[in-house]
């Protein structure tokens, strides 16, 4: 099953075959571990670790351009202003303004830990369909709501989004013209998002209904399927692998401890 | 005849599939939706229910399904009173529009959702799921994405999850909407082949003649009439009173009694 979500979740990669449970486990402590680095010593060894994943997994390049990309606009707000307003040894100095050192390399810790971070969380959500994600994760113990929050969502966005694509064309067809920006045009896209939402609202009202009368909110006896490590040949590789990324995970912590600060 | 199999068929001749005194449903404080129900299904009978737009036939749907608690009334399926809120397995709604009805990604996960809710075991539900994909001629599409099917295919795989569940009853709104001659037929021979007491709500009135063996016109929430198909659908002055027209199949039938008309055999 291929939709827009898993454009590169089918190909054939080490970070493919390895088990989205186990790939949960490991790349998770990798990133809890990346989010806990100060030392500076430690972000050559952050980016390596996260090139190291990237060539693994195939993905192309542009591909993780085309979706750091807001998310990096966003951070580049958050750490332009660091070097001006953060820390006391300045390096630079042009009027009133100052470069302080210490801004500089809370701008560089928090830029290149967002960097490994996003990349990672996207290496392991790309590298399998979404619907194994989210199975993955109900299996380690994510609550059932959520779950099933998520998959209705990704089930009816596309739906909603053909039903917004046949309303603004049935617009058009009657001579609304949406480019065009004045008060009546507001007063169309203010009425068209209320529209959307009350049908959104009645269309999930009878999803529910439907939810519950094929019992859905009156589980009896249902087995909840939590991960059980199980080691046999089939999962050999990503037991490893897994073990593998932990002891990463441990090492790096381990190194934030003990190595002495930049 | 054993005195074991006399008592059966007697116990079901008295137990009624679907019962229905005195029920009464309003939204809030607005009209009444329905006035008055009072209705008895007998198990494995095939009832049509029609109405104009408005008439009150999915409301009464709801209610008999727990969704919707009525204002006054009684509900009973096989006897037993049902409380509004509680889930029934013994009966199951095929709504109006499938999509409203297939909510996960794929066939397979649809039809096993019911079957986990009530904590079926895996190997059950997979065999469940086989035979209803089997039932409904579906078993192809077990693998496709849901909302990706064509409209007659959504329709037979949103039947095939409810009858995953097992019901003894099933209700079917408006099941042949947006259906193409093919895909209509198609359900027509599939619901004349079912087993279970079917309650059809349609304004399609030939499926409804040649689907059912009792048809129940509602109109503003109360039942008009109730009787055969061609007695009810072929009096035009009731059909052309609620709404509605003599069908086309039964125009020779409406005119052959009007004028006293026999079959002369030829």
């Amino acid at each position: 099953m291929k939709l827009v979500l898993d454009q590169y979740a089918y190909l054939d990669s080490p970070l493919h075959r390895w088990q989205q449970d186990y790939k949960l486990v490991g790349l998770l402590s990798l990133i809890f571990a990346f989010a806990f680095i100060q030392n500076l010593w430690l972000l050559p060894v952050m980016i390596t670790i996260t090139w190291i994943l990237f060539s693994l997994s195939e993905i192309p390049i542009s591909f993780l351009i085309k979706r750091l990309r807001y998310p990096g606009w966003f951070i580049l707000a958050v750490v332009i202003f660091l070097p001006f307003l953060s820390g006391n040894t300045p390096i630079f100095q042009w009027g009133h303004l100052i470069i302080r050192q210490e801004g500089c390399w809370d701008a560089l810790l928090i830029s290149v830990r967002f960097f490994c971070i996003l990349t990672v969380s996207l290496i392991l959500f790309s590298t399998a369909p979404f619907l194994s994600s989210i199975k993955a994760m109900r299996s380690l113990g994510l609550s059932q709501v959520i779950v099933d929050m998520t998959l209705l969502s990704y089930r009816y966005l596309e739906e909603l989004g053909e039903m917004l694509t046949t309303m603004q064309r049935a617009m058009k067809l009657r001579g609304f013209q949406p480019k065009r920006l004045s008060r009546r045009n507001l007063e169309v896209f203010a009425q068209l998002t209320g529209s959307m939402l009350v049908r959104s609202y009645e269309r999930s009202l009878r999803i529910y209904q439907a939810m519950i009368l094929r019992g859905y909110g009156c589980q009896v006896n249902s087995k909840k399927n939590y991960w059980k490590l199980e080691i046999n040949r089939s999962n050999l590789g990503s037991l490893l692998a897994t073990l593998t990324a932990i002891a990463t995970a441990i090492s790096l912590i381990v190194m934030q401890v003990f190595l002495p600060s930049f | 005849m054993s005195d074991l199999v006399q008592a059966a068929n007697l116990l079901s001749l008295k137990t009624k599939a679907i019962s229905l005194k005195n029920l009464c449903f309003s939204y809030g404080q607005e009209r009444a939706i329905l006035t008055d129900v009072n209705l008895e299904i007998a198990p494995g009978e095939s009832v049509g229910l029609v109405g104009a737009n408005g008439a009150g036939k999915t409301s009464l749907f709801l209610t008999i399904c727990g969704i919707l608690t009525p204002t006054y009334g009684e509900i009973k399926l096989f006897d037993r009173v049902i409380k509004p809120g509680q889930f029934n397995p013994e009966i199951g709604l095929v709504f109006q529009n499938p999509d409203d009805q297939l909510f996960c990604p794929t066939v397979r996960d649809d039809l096993a959702f019911g079957l986990e809710n009530i904590g079926v075991s895996p190997e059950e539900v997979t065999t469940r799921i086989d035979a209803a994909l089997s039932l409904t001629g579906v078993t192809h599409l077990s693998e496709r994405i849901s909302h990706q099917l064509s409209g007659g295919e959504k329709c037979m795989v949103a039947i095939a999850a409810v009858l995953a569940m097992l019901p003894q009853i099933v209700l079917y709104d408006e099941p042949s909407a947006n259906l193409d001659l093919r895909a209509r037929r198609r359900l027509i021979k599939f619901l004349q082949a079912s087993h279970e007491t079917i309650v059809v709500s349609s304004h399609d009135l030939e499926l409804i003649i040649e689907v059912c063996d009792r048809v129940v016109m509602l109109n503003q929430g109360r039942i008009i009439a109730d009787g055969t198909p061609q007695e009810i659908m072929s009096n035009n002055s009731l059909m052309e009173a609620n709404g509605l027209e003599v069908p086309h199949s039964l125009i020779h039938y409406h005119r052959d009694r009007e004028f006293g008309i026999r079959d002369l055999g030829i």
